[in-house]
């Protein structure tokens, strides 16, 4: 068959924040750790340890904080200058066994491993664990099937049955473990698609890999008849090594403290505004539509709730700071009431293009304005030579009140003079 | 952290330029010259006195590649007691140890006696301010 030429692997880092973590402080290897969301909002990275004694994914911290003093839960706020540059560490160590590679997320990779043969790849799986464990510090987990979701399926079964590598390829065992997976762990069926599949009988992976293909097509959409057949064995979706550009871009972020005043609420929003304009012009990318937001709480009992937000079409696409902080103060003028205590706001910056392709308007100051580029690429510079918000622009706020809690950091930046690991000599 | 500095192989002088301005001429690299391995390589600070003897000091920066094995004589970071230290690797007699710039034999720990201790990576080079 043509497709059995196509080998997959999923390379998934375990509990990565977590072990990030644990690279540079040994004395938390073993115990049970948990990572935070920014603001120490929801655990998002949990250990082995910390898993066994019921702390979920995704649950809020003051729920889990009595089970954590109890139990001496190693506690972390996200240290993402950290976690950044150790993924940028293993993906480079992965792309060595595959030129072909897909960054899926922060902490997951898929490879192209069919130039192997078929009897290699579990040994070639296991090198590829060694390697990433011994340059790197982070242990992983390896699915490798013949397609993106059995691939995603076979590390799912890695991880749980924490044997490091799995390998569907020639597997006899493929349809015995497919009952283990729940529908609703299946690469790519989200929450509506798990309902309805549950509705007609469809528990497991291994009940949706024997649906008809026709049932499929008539009763779900293209994804979902894509998921059946790649399930089949069937590849559908192929890798994306070349990473395409974002096409919007959004900075927020939730208030340390509640926040009332205007003045505040300019710096917030200058402040994502700038983070967001960097971002954009690293990738070489102008944007359209701004669009700035406001709320407060929606769980605080007694006080009213109130959210708006502003879109502005700017007349010529941009990425210089100052025009796009004059526009959002603007915006956020629009939309500001007094009287209430604001806990989130953010800035989405959407119709992102690129520089090169976008339509020069001769008769606008700003694209005509050369020396207004330089400004731009020189505060970029400043900020990556002397750390985030060295040069800012005059609204932003230095002492930043509202900035995000992060009470539990490990402020270690291996990027940064200022912030590296420390040994002692004994 | 990008460290690059200009690299003039001729004098700066009047009149007839030098032949050799075509043979110019690169920023010399010193991340090139210092990282073999960029994504096994971590760049950690020194804290305490006990490595001296070994020209290691307080503060200064010790470049760490984690891909290396030990050789005799290593300069190597450990995991000791739950804590990262730097020490020497020596070899003796089939034996392996870890040993401070003491030369105390006290000082020596064996690592077949101590198989929890593992080595977390190479020293490769340290950068000691003057």
């Amino acid at each position: 068959m043509l497709y059995s030429k196509n080998k997959i692997a999923l390379v998934d880092c375990n509990s990565f924040y977590v072990s990030c973590e644990r690279l540079f402080n040994p004395s938390i290897i073993k115990k049970p750790v948990i990572v935070l969301s920014s603001n120490d909002g929801c655990v998002i990275s949990r250990s082995t340890e910390a898993k066994a004694l019921g702390i979920r994914m995704g649950e809020p911290y003051f729920k889990v904080k009595e089970l954590v003093k109890k139990n001496n839960v190693k506690t972390f706020s996200s240290n993402y200058a950290l976690y950044g540059d150790i993924s940028r560490r293993v993906m480079r160590t992965l792309k060595q066994f595959s030129p072909q590679m897909e960054i899926y997320s922060i902490d997951e990779a898929f490879l192209n491993l069919s130039s192997i043969k078929d009897e290699d790849l579990l040994e070639h799986g296991n090198k590829i664990r060694e390697i990433v464990l011994k340059w790197t510090g982070i242990p992983t987990s390896i699915g490798i099937a013949n397609t993106k979701t059995l691939s995603k399926a076979a590390n799912y079964i890695a991880k749980k049955e924490k044997s490091g590598v799995i390998n569907f390829i020639n597997s006899k065992k493929i349809d015995y473990l497919l009952t283990k997976i729940k529908i609703n762990d299946v690469w790519g069926v989200g929450k509506q698609l798990t309902k309805f599949y549950i509705k007609n009988g469809i528990n497991t992976a291994y009940e949706l890999k024997n649906i008809e293909n026709s049932w499929i097509k008539k009763n779900t959409n293209v994804l979902g008849s894509r998921t059946a057949m790649e399930l089949k064995g069937i590849a559908c979706v192929f890798l994306e090594p070349h990473q395409e550009k974002r096409r919007s871009c959004c900075v927020s972020r939730s208030f340390g403290i509640k926040v009332t005043k205007l003045d505040e609420l300019n710096e917030a929003i200058t402040t994502h505004c700038l983070n967001a304009a960097e971002k954009i012009r690293l990738d070489n990318q102008v944007v359209k539509k701004i669009t700035v937001f406001i709320r407060t709480s929606p769980f605080q009992k007694d006080k009213n709730y109130y959210a708006n937000s502003k879109d502005i079409d700017l007349p010529v696409s941009t990425n210089d700071s100052i025009e796009l902080v004059k526009h959002a103060l603007d915006a956020l003028k629009n939309i500001y009431k007094k009287g209430y205590r604001y806990q989130k706001t953010g800035i989405i910056f959407s119709s992102l293009k690129n520089v090169d392709t976008y339509n020069k308007n001769l008769f606008s100051k700003i694209n005509n304005n050369e020396k207004r580029e330089n400004l731009m690429k020189a505060i970029d510079l400043t900020n990556v030579k002397y750390g985030r918000h060295s040069l800012s622009i005059a609204q932003a706020d230095f002492k930043k009140k509202w900035n995000i809690k992060k009470q539990h950091s490990s402020k270690i930046d291996t990027t940064c003079f200022n912030f590296l690991p420390i040994v002692r000599t004994a | 952290m990008k460290i690059t500095l200009p690299f003039h192989i001729n004098k700066v002088g009047a009149g007839f330029p030098s032949p050799a301005t075509d043979y110019v001429e690169d920023d010399v690299d010193l991340n090139a010259h210092l990282i073999k391995n960029i994504p096994s390589t971590f760049i950690i600070r020194v804290q305490g006195k006990s490595m001296n003897s070994v020209g290691i000091h307080d503060g200064d920066l010790l470049v760490v590649d984690k891909s290396l094995n030990p050789k005799n004589f290593s300069t190597v970071i450990a995991n000791i007691n739950d804590e990262l230290v730097v020490k020497t690797f020596i070899k003796e007699k089939g034996l392996s140890f870890l040993t401070s710039g003491s030369k105390k034999i006290e000082d020596k720990i064996n690592l077949t006696e101590n198989p929890e201790i593992c080595i977390w990576g190479i020293v490769t080079y340290t950068i000691h301010a003057l």
